[in-house]
């Protein structure tokens, strides 16, 4: 009797060639793109949509062209941040045109469609057993999402993750092979002991990770003009190279609020700290190309 | 999932589908050979399983709209309704040139933008606009 294996196609729907699509789907749209880096973290409230952002509006400074794909359905802030909560999502010639910031920077997020007090849920014919399907239903629609926009020419591709180390590996599966890492963290031993869980979860994934940021590393006191510690000294090492240290900055919260319509000034630590941040990982990702 | 006829030692093709109530999916697959039908039934957990993956199930598979996932969240954004807007072929056909889980969304802010800037069509410039408005 014939086994799995000696029978071709399914008889009829052909789903593995529908996901195969998808997947060709999501190269093509991407093939512009120079870099494809993956903000993570594994802990939530460390701030990767702002440290997102924050590393976009550095790139975006140095003259590249950058994009952020805001990959947390469940918790879009990116277009809050990037001030663009009212763009449609826009049929152009070639797939759907990406929002743009008048800086230039992309922004792609579910924010820009749900208002921010409506939950976003999913369309089910099955009730009371979300948990079993909804990582699926919602991966199946960032790809069809990936591969339905003209994201044309971009030196980097921004993916905003959503929290936990589990969700960071089902990113890892799921986005194009070449895709990079770079993880977040605050300076707390609980904060840095999940990243180096994600770490570990990463690695055994094989992904490519380029580093962490380490964020709200110390807060900026305009008063006293010097950077103070917001957290004990943490010891808890993160097999990574350090890509830098951002100290929280209320002035820099303030522009987040304001879906940042002007660059920080660049006197402030924060702002310095961010540049530096992205000149690493513009190094590391160059060494990778190398 | 596959279906073999275990007399004909043939895969079985499939036939027909249907999505009878609440969610359930009946799919007919029938022997090439002895012409054998079996029905294979889901139960909504199933079905949600399958559909969640975006794929479409049948065999004309490929040309049955799919539905979008967050058809929930669209009609979320419909509390501020835009009926009336109509769509000139031109527009329309840009907007059925991306994949239908995402169709919807589109097609819903589109309308929204259209109302609030006074249009009762939505054709190529409306697009151009809304394209402009937002950098794209």
């Amino acid at each position: 009797m014939k086994s799995y294996f000696d029978i071709q196609g399914d008889g009829g729907s052909n789903v593995v060639a529908q996901v195969e699509a998808q997947l060709e789907a999501i190269q093509s749209a991407l093939a512009g793109v120079r870099f494809r880096v993956a903000v993570g973290s594994g802990k939530g409230g460390v701030g990767k949509s702002t440290v997102t952002m924050a590393l976009a509006q550095a790139l975006r400074a140095g003259g590249a062209t950058v994009a952020i794909l805001d990959a947390d359905f469940n918790g879009p802030c990116q277009a809050h941040l990037a001030g663009l909560t009212a763009a449609p999502w826009v049929p152009g010639a070639r797939g759907l045109s990406v929002p743009r910031r008048p800086d230039g920077i992309g922004v792609v997020s579910m924010g820009s469609l749900v208002p921010a007090d409506r939950p976003v849920s999913l369309e089910t014919v099955s009730q009371g057993d979300e948990h079993v399907w909804r990582s699926t239903k919602e991966f199946a629609f960032l790809g069809q999402l990936m591969g339905s926009l003209d994201w044309g020419s971009l030196d980097y591709l921004l993916f905003d993750l959503p929290p936990g180390a589990e969700r960071s590996v089902q990113f890892a599966d799921f986005l194009p092979a070449d895709t990079l890492f770079a993880l977040v963290t605050v300076p707390s031993d609980v904060a840095r002991g999940v990243v180096a869980r994600s770490v570990a979860a990463l690695e055994a994934a094989g992904a490519d990770m380029v580093g962490y940021v380490e964020n709200m590393a110390g807060y900026y006191c305009q008063d006293c003009d010097e950077i103070k510690p917001l957290f004990p000294a943490a010891t808890t090492p993160i097999p990574l190279p350090l890509l830098g240290r951002i100290p929280f900055d209320p002035a820099l919260a303030e522009l987040c609020d304001r879906g940042w319509p002007e660059a920080e000034s660049q006197d402030r630590p924060s702002a310095q700290a961010i540049e530096a941040v992205a000149q690493n990982l513009v190094l590391a990702l160059e060494g990778r190309r190398s | 999932m596959k279906f073999l006829c275990v007399q004909c030692d043939e895969a079985m093709k499939l036939q027909a589908t249907e999505t009878p109530q609440s969610g359930t999916l009946s799919a007919v697959f029938q022997c090439p050979i002895c012409s054998s039908q079996i029905a294979m039934l889901t139960n909504p957990s199933e079905t949600q399983m399958v559909q969640s993956l975006g794929v479409k199930i049948g065999p004309a598979a490929d040309n049955t709209p799919g539905k979008c996932p967050f058809s929930d969240v669209v009609a979320q954004m419909e509390a501020t309704p835009s009926e009336g807007i109509a769509w000139t072929p031109e527009a329309l056909a840009r907007l059925e040139n991306i994949p239908d889980f995402v169709r919807p969304m589109a097609k819903q802010g589109v309308e929204h933008f259209a109302q609030t800037n006074g249009h009762g069509v939505v054709d190529e410039s409306v697009l151009e606009q809304a394209r402009g408005k937002f950098g794209m």
